[in-house]
Parts: C-alpha cells; sequence; structure tokens
C-alpha cells in the first residue's frame, strides 16, 4: 500500500514538474516525429594516398560507386532524395563533378545538388547542411558525402595574399602549414613527444584490433576501382575493401624512434608515426525527418541531434575540439560523461592529447576504433567519416550517445552529437 | 453557483445523469488519492441547493466514475485497486459487481453511448478493457503498453473507442477490425507531431512528448477529438487526417490540463479542468466567423494558437487543483458542474464567464 502511494505521488509530481524527471539526456532520447534521423551510414576504405587502392581514382571513381552504394541499401524511390550535398576540399570543379555523380550513380537530374568547404569539417559540414534543411522543412530526404581524392588533388595550401593582409600576424598564423601548428601546440601546451606517440601507438593498437575482429566491416562498402600497377604500368582492377594505413603491431617504442619531420619548427616533436596519414576516401550519410522515416517504413539507425563550430588562434589550430565540444556539450545541457563515444580527429597526436586532457575524457571513450594517425584523414571525408564510425561503435558496443569533433585548418572546431538508435 | 463540500473526500471526476437532470455523482478520495478511502457522492440539485441522495463507501481510492447509459439508478466507479465497481443507487452501500482484472490503478470508466451494452475501462497497466455487465470476465483487452489515463468510447460508433496515454500518442480501436496482431488498433497518433507551419509564423520543432491525461470526441463532428495533458496545451486532431498534427492548439492553462469535454450543444466549444485550479471555456475556431480575419491576413496573434481557436472565459472559483468537469445535458447550454481537490463541488454556467 506505501508502496502504491509512492509511486502515485510520484505520478503526480511528475505531471506537475514534467521538467524534473525529463532531463536533458531524457529529452535528448526521445524520438520525435520532426527529429533529423539518419537511415544509411557507409564508407569506402581509406587508403593511402599515391600508393594505395584509390591512387588512380579520381573524385567521381568515389562519389559514383559511393552514391550507388546508398541507392541500394534504401528501398523507396530514388526520386525523393531531394538533395545531395557533397564536403570537398581540393578539387576545383567539385559542383559539377557532383552533379554528373550524381546522376551516374542513377540519381534523377530532380535529385539537386550542392557542394561545401570548410577544410577538415567539410564532411560534418555537408551532415549538418543536409540535416539543417531537413529541419527547416526545405527537403524532406537528403544524402550528406564527404570525399577526397589527396592522390589526384593537389594541396596547395593558402593563395598568395596581398602584403597588407600579411602584415596582420593573425592572417599570415592562417597561410602556415598544419605541421607547424602541431609544433606550436605541443610548444604552447607542453605536450611531450613520448605522449604523443604513446596516444599515436594506441590509435594503431585499436585500429588493428577493429580490423582484425572485423568490425570495420560494417562501415566499409567494397569499391572496384582501377589501379596502375607501378611496376609495369599496367591498369588492373583492384577492390578497395579495408583501410590500409594501419600498420600492425606498432608500439610507441617503436613510433618513439621515428625521426621528427619538422626539424625547423621546435619542438619538432611531429612525426610520420603520430601525424595523420594522407588518405583518399569518402563517407556518405543519409538524412531524412523521422515521420517521412516512419512513413515510408526505411530503419533508423540513429539521429542527429545538434552540431556547433566556433573558431580560434589560427597558430593552434588544432585544439578546435577542446573548445568546439564543451560549447556543444553547453547547448544540448549535457556532461562529457553523458556521452558514450568520442570520434575526435586525429590530425596531430599534439592536439589529440591535448584535447583529451584538456577536456578530462576518459581515454577508453575516444576513437574506440582508432583514428586518423591510424587510418588517414581524406580531409572532407573525415566528418562524414567519423558519424558512421561512431554509429557502427555505438551499435556494436550496445550505446546511445556519440559526438564527433575535429579541429579545422585556419583555426576553427566543430562538433556533432548523435544518437544511436539501433 | 451552486456550491457542495465533500468533506474529508478530494474530487477527482463529476458527471451529470444522462437520465435527470437535476443528479450528479462524483468520485472523490481521501488523502487525495495517494492513500485510504474512496466515495462515490450521489447529488440531488434542488430548489434549496445540492443535497446528498446517497454515497457508496470503497476501500481504495476512487479516479473516475460514468453513468450506466441503458439504467438510470446504475453507475460505474474506477478505483485505486484496479476494480471496477458497479453500483446501483436503489441498494445500498455494497456494489452490485465489481472485476478486479487491472493490475495497477483504474483511471477512467466509460459507457458505450450507443451500443449502451458495455462500458470500458482504462488503467495504468497499459490496458483497456471492454466490458459487458451481465458478464463476470472482461470481453477484451486491448493493450497501449503505457499508462492509460484516459479511455473513451465514440459516441457516433458502437465499436469505434479511443485512448490517450502517458507515452503521448492518441489511439483509435475499432472493434469490428480483425484482432490479430494490432489488437484492433488502427490508429497511433503522436500527440506531440507539429502543427502544420503557418504563414507568418515560424515552423514549431522539437515539440516534446509529454504524458496526456485526457481527451473527448466532439459530439457533433464525429471525427474530430480533442487530447490535453501536462504539456497545459489542449490540442484537437482530425482522425481522417492522423499525420497532419493537430489542427487547433489552445494554450492557456498554466499547469497539467486534467480532463476536457466538448459541449453537448456547441460543436466548437469545450471546457476544460487544470491542476492551474481553473476551469476554462475554449472555442476551437471551427464555428463560423471566429477567426476568420485573422486567417486572411495570415498572420495569428498568437503562433501556438492554431486555426482561430481561443480561450473564452475562465472560472477561478476553485481553491484547488480541478480534476473533473462536466456538461449537463439538459435545459440551456452552458451549466455545468466541476470538482477538485478542494472538496468542493461547483455548479455554475459557464455562459457567465463567457466574455
Amino acid at each position: 500500500m506505501a508502496h502504491s502511494s509512492t509511486q502515485r505521488l510520484e505520478m503526480l509530481s511528475r505531471q506537475l514538474n514534467p521538467q524534473s524527471t525529463n532531463d536533458a539526456k531524457a529529452r535528448i532520447l526521445e524520438k520525435r516525429p520532426d527529429d533529423v534521423v539518419i537511415c544509411v551510414a557507409l564508407r569506402t576504405a581509406l587508403t593511402k594516398a599515391r600508393k594505395g587502392a584509390f591512387k588512380d581514382t579520381k573524385l567521381e571513381g568515389l562519389l559514383v560507386p559511393l552514391l550507388k552504394g546508398v541507392r541500394e541499401r534504401t528501398h523507396f524511390d530514388t526520386e525523393l532524395v531531394e538533395e545531395i550535398v557533397v564536403g570537398n576540399v581540393l578539387h576545383k570543379d567539385s559542383t559539377f563533378i557532383t552533379r554528373a555523380s550524381a546522376i551516374a550513380a542513377g540519381f534523377p537530374a530532380t535529385t539537386a545538388i550542392s557542394t561545401v568547404s570548410r577544410w577538415c569539417s567539410s564532411g560534418l559540414l555537408a551532415v549538418e547542411a543536409v540535416a539543417h534543411k531537413i529541419a527547416a522543412r526545405s527537403i524532406d530526404i537528403g544524402i550528406a558525402v564527404g570525399a577526397e581524392s589527396m592522390s589526384t588533388n593537389r594541396d596547395g595550401g593558402a593563395p598568395e595574399f596581398p602584403d597588407s593582409f600579411m602584415e596582420n600576424p593573425t592572417i599570415k598564423d592562417v597561410t602556415e602549414l598544419m605541421p607547424w601548428t602541431s609544433e606550436n601546440v605541443a610548444r604552447d601546451f607542453n605536450v611531450l613527444r613520448q605522449k604523443q606517440d604513446e596516444y599515436a601507438a594506441a590509435s594503431f593498437q585499436k585500429a588493428e584490433k577493429t580490423q582484425k575482429t572485423g568490425l570495420f566491416q560494417d562501415e566499409i562498402l567494397p569499391i572496384t576501382t582501377k589501379w596502375k600497377d607501378p611496376k609495369n604500368g599496367e591498369m588492373k582492377d583492384v577492390v578497395a575493401d579495408r583501410d590500409d594505413g594501419i600498420r600492425y603491431g606498432t608500439t610507441k617504442e617503436a613510433l618513439g624512434k621515428i625521426r621528427p619531420a619538422f626539424p625547423q619548427w621546435p619542438p619538432a616533436t611531429t612525426t610520420g608515426g603520430n601525424a595523420s596519414q594522407i588518405t583518399d576516401g569518402a563517407a556518405a550519410v543519409l538524412l531524412m525527418r523521422r515521420s517521412v522515416a516512419e512513413q515510408l517504413k526505411v530503419p533508423v539507425l540513429g539521429k542527429f541531434v545538434a552540431s556547433t563550430v566556433i573558431g580560434l588562434e589560427p597558430r593552434i589550430m588544432g585544439i578546435g575540439p577542446s573548445i568546439a565540444i564543451p560549447k556543444l556539450l553547453k547547448k544540448v545541457k549535457l556532461e562529457k560523461e553523458d556521452i558514450d563515444v568520442f570520434e575526435i580527429n586525429e590530425a596531430f597526436a599534439s592536439m589529440l592529447v591535448y584535447c583529451v586532457e584538456k577536456l578530462g575524457l576518459d581515454p577508453a571513450t575516444v576513437n574506440p576504433r582508432g583514428g586518423a594517425i591510424a587510418f588517414g584523414h581524406p580531409l572532407a571525408c573525415t566528418g562524414a567519416r567519423q558519424i558512421v564510425t561512431a554509429l557502427a561503435e555505438l551499435k556494436s558496443s550496445g550505446k546511445k550517445i556519440g559526438v564527433t569533433s575535429m579541429c579545422v585548418g585556419t583555426g576553427m572546431g566543430m562538433a556533432s552529437l548523435i544518437v544511436s538508435e539501433q | 453557483m451552486l456550491e457542495f463540500r465533500t468533506q474529508g473526500y478530494n474530487g477527482y471526476s463529476v458527471k451529470y445523469s444522462p437520465f435527470f437532470d437535476s443528479r450528479i455523482a462524483v468520485a472523490a478520495s481521501a488523502n487525495f488519492g495517494l492513500v485510504g478511502n474512496g466515495r462515490v457522492y450521489i447529488l440531488g440539485l434542488t430548489p434549496n441547493g445540492i443535497v446528498v441522495e446517497k454515497w457508496f463507501d470503497t476501500q481504495d481510492s476512487l479516479f473516475d466514475t460514468t453513468w450506466s447509459e441503458s439504467h438510470e439508478n446504475q453507475l460505474l466507479a474506477a478505483s485505486g485497486d484496479g476494480s471496477v465497481k458497479l453500483f446501483d443507487i436503489t441498494l445500498s452501500q455494497f456494489p452490485i459487481q465489481s472485476w478486479q482484472e487491472h493490475a495497477r490503478e483504474v483511471f477512467s470508466v466509460h459507457w458505450n453511448l450507443v451500443g449502451k451494452d458495455t462500458f470500458l475501462s482504462s488503467s495504468w497497466d497499459g490496458t483497456i478493457k471492454i466490458w459487458n455487465p451481465n458478464a463476470n470476465a472482461s470481453l477484451t483487452t486491448l493493450p497501449t503498453h503505457s499508462c492509460t489515463y484516459s479511455a473513451e468510447f465514440s459516441p457516433h460508433s458502437p465499436s469505434i473507442l479511443s485512448s490517450v496515454s502517458s507515452d503521448s500518442h492518441l489511439r483509435v480501436f475499432d472493434l469490428r477490425t480483425p484482432a490479430s496482431a494490432s489488437n484492433h488498433l488502427t490508429m497511433n497518433i503522436p500527440i506531440h507531431t507539429p502543427p502544420k507551419p503557418r504563414m507568418g509564423a515560424a515552423a514549431p520543432v522539437g515539440v516534446p512528448p509529454s504524458e496526456a491525461l485526457t481527451h473527448d470526441w466532439n459530439k457533433y463532428r464525429d471525427t474530430i477529438i480533442a487530447t490535453a495533458g501536462v504539456d497545459r496545451l489542449i490540442r484537437t486532431f482530425d482522425i481522417r487526417a492522423p499525420a497532419a498534427g493537430p489542427i487547433a492548439v489552445l494554450s492557456g492553462h498554466e499547469y497539467a490540463v486534467r480532463r476536457i469535454t466538448w459541449s453537448p450543444h456547441l460543436s466548437d466549444i469545450l471546457l476544460s479542468a487544470s491542476y492551474d485550479m481553473t476551469c476554462r471555456v475554449w472555442t476551437d475556431g471551427s464555428a463560423m466567423g471566429v477567426g476568420s480575419v485573422r486567417q486572411e491576413n495570415m498572420v495569428q496573434d498568437d503562433p501556438m494558437v492554431y486555426g482561430g481557436g481561443k480561450e473564452m472565459g475562465s472560472m477561478g472559483r476553485h481553491t484547488e487543483f480541478v480534476t473533473g468537469v462536466d456538461w449537463c445535458l439538459f435545459g440551456a447550454e452552458g451549466w455545468c458542474a466541476s470538482t477538485g481537490w478542494d472538496e468542493r463541488v461547483l455548479v455554475w454556467d459557464c455562459r457567465a464567464i463567457m466574455q
């Protein structure tokens, strides 16, 4: 009897103060008809630039099979996809390529396209763009892609600025190379080489374990492409179905022996072993409004809850996630302990160490499948790839809430929050 | 305004007899329905005020009552111990029947207005049960998997019924459909679906789910149902367009809305009772002329008010939560009765408070 009266009292207080038990986390886990949900998330293998399976594959060679893969995973009329937004950094004609690739992948002419770029966050920017269009009801269904062929598109760095610009030290910093910013982070925040190698080795080890247990197969769409054999110049068909940058058996001791890559910039802690690899790859995410998914009976993988961006001094651009993630969590009123998985892009081990320790994150929750140090960072691909990886990891671990974040060249950080519903 | 004190008992539900314009039933509970006895009052409206004709005491709290549609002296009570009790006011003390099937508190009982040979009950145990007063066991059990605060037969069809529950959904069941997999469920409408965006107002996004406590079928328009609950909003839905979201959203109550009921006389008027200690009269804007000027301009005064619906008046004489309200079916339109936790039953004419 006492038991039931307590429960009746709880029921009444819930009716009077719905907020009291309805905390921020519960609200984020709720399913609302106007949620933006993710229904397909997949990526290509990530392969080494100028060596790997995609070295002779141009941007369209990544886009067409990936978009086809997305189309084949949906059972509703392709015409219902209203827009494809592609994030790409390096290709100067990416908008033309995207329009043609969408048609080549079997999308009708009525499916619109657009491209977005904000360097390393382009893939997430594309996801955000589609999500916002759905939330604002300009479209119901869209596909976000991040794609980068670093083998076939040169990274020319900053353009030449007029002297009046270059006199401004912050603008001058914008034109500097990324490894320089990594050394700045190491120096300013005293991130030791040893620590960097430790985090880098952990990335390789986690990726190795994931690859060996076959868990990456949940993320990767195998693609057959043309590859020129450097020995005899012959073109042959190869299947890109695994990440080729993961060096098995990597230890922090082995990484400790690698020579600094940039001895000109003290403390010269950045090496080929503790920085992200130059890689080709693409990732795609299909989003729609939950009410539409229910109507079309499309299974939902998760929902896209929120995203945000923030700028900072270009000279220490790497620490972007350490301010973007708190900004995001404040917006959604969550604590870092509420987050099950953090995908933080490993541009450099220096910034990874700083961000994880500054935010006080449990390292076990950060990049549980490894990161860009182990399998590469195709610039625009990464933001979309992290969503794919986070959803796959949340599914396999049976957890719910994921945050993805990356630092952005010229000094920015972006972050997003997703909820797995698998 | 007439007044009666349910001394020691906090009101939970009030219902006018469908047979006599001067008879009211009130379900009330000691200790705010948290623990203790329940009591059904049969009240008579006389020239000398409200008098008790009879009462029945029960072991556990009572949360709802409804009059039989087939027998003028019988009425049902929904009990906290999971039982549904049938009383006959010509007999003394004990119920003539008590059905003990629900596993948790019964929150609503409702008699089939068309068929008249069945009634229903809904419960915290996540089920609705259909009963025949002459049978010892329930005829059908309809699962909602969610604490079901309110269930009702359609006043237009003997085999259609509806419910609202703590999962923020309005369900419609049709007993003519095969039971099979869906258990007669024909419609499951998320009450928190955002209303259709209108020109001149931003599209509302992120309307959170919220416990629904009450609902009622419109007596004239057979596809219109109003719902209300913890989020303080009253919404109307047209079950011909279940995916379209609410057609009217009426805001004004400052706490959860505990009970709503459509007028038996006017197709656009409904009455609500709330934890904010008021009863309010509303139009959903469907009557001709109301809101038409604003519609032409396509600009709303209040972005949460759709379709020209608005509050017409408020009755603030209760001094505690108002939990029950009902219209008198007879005589001049506008007479109604309300009850609440202030141990009072008020009988009043809502035309007096309408602006």
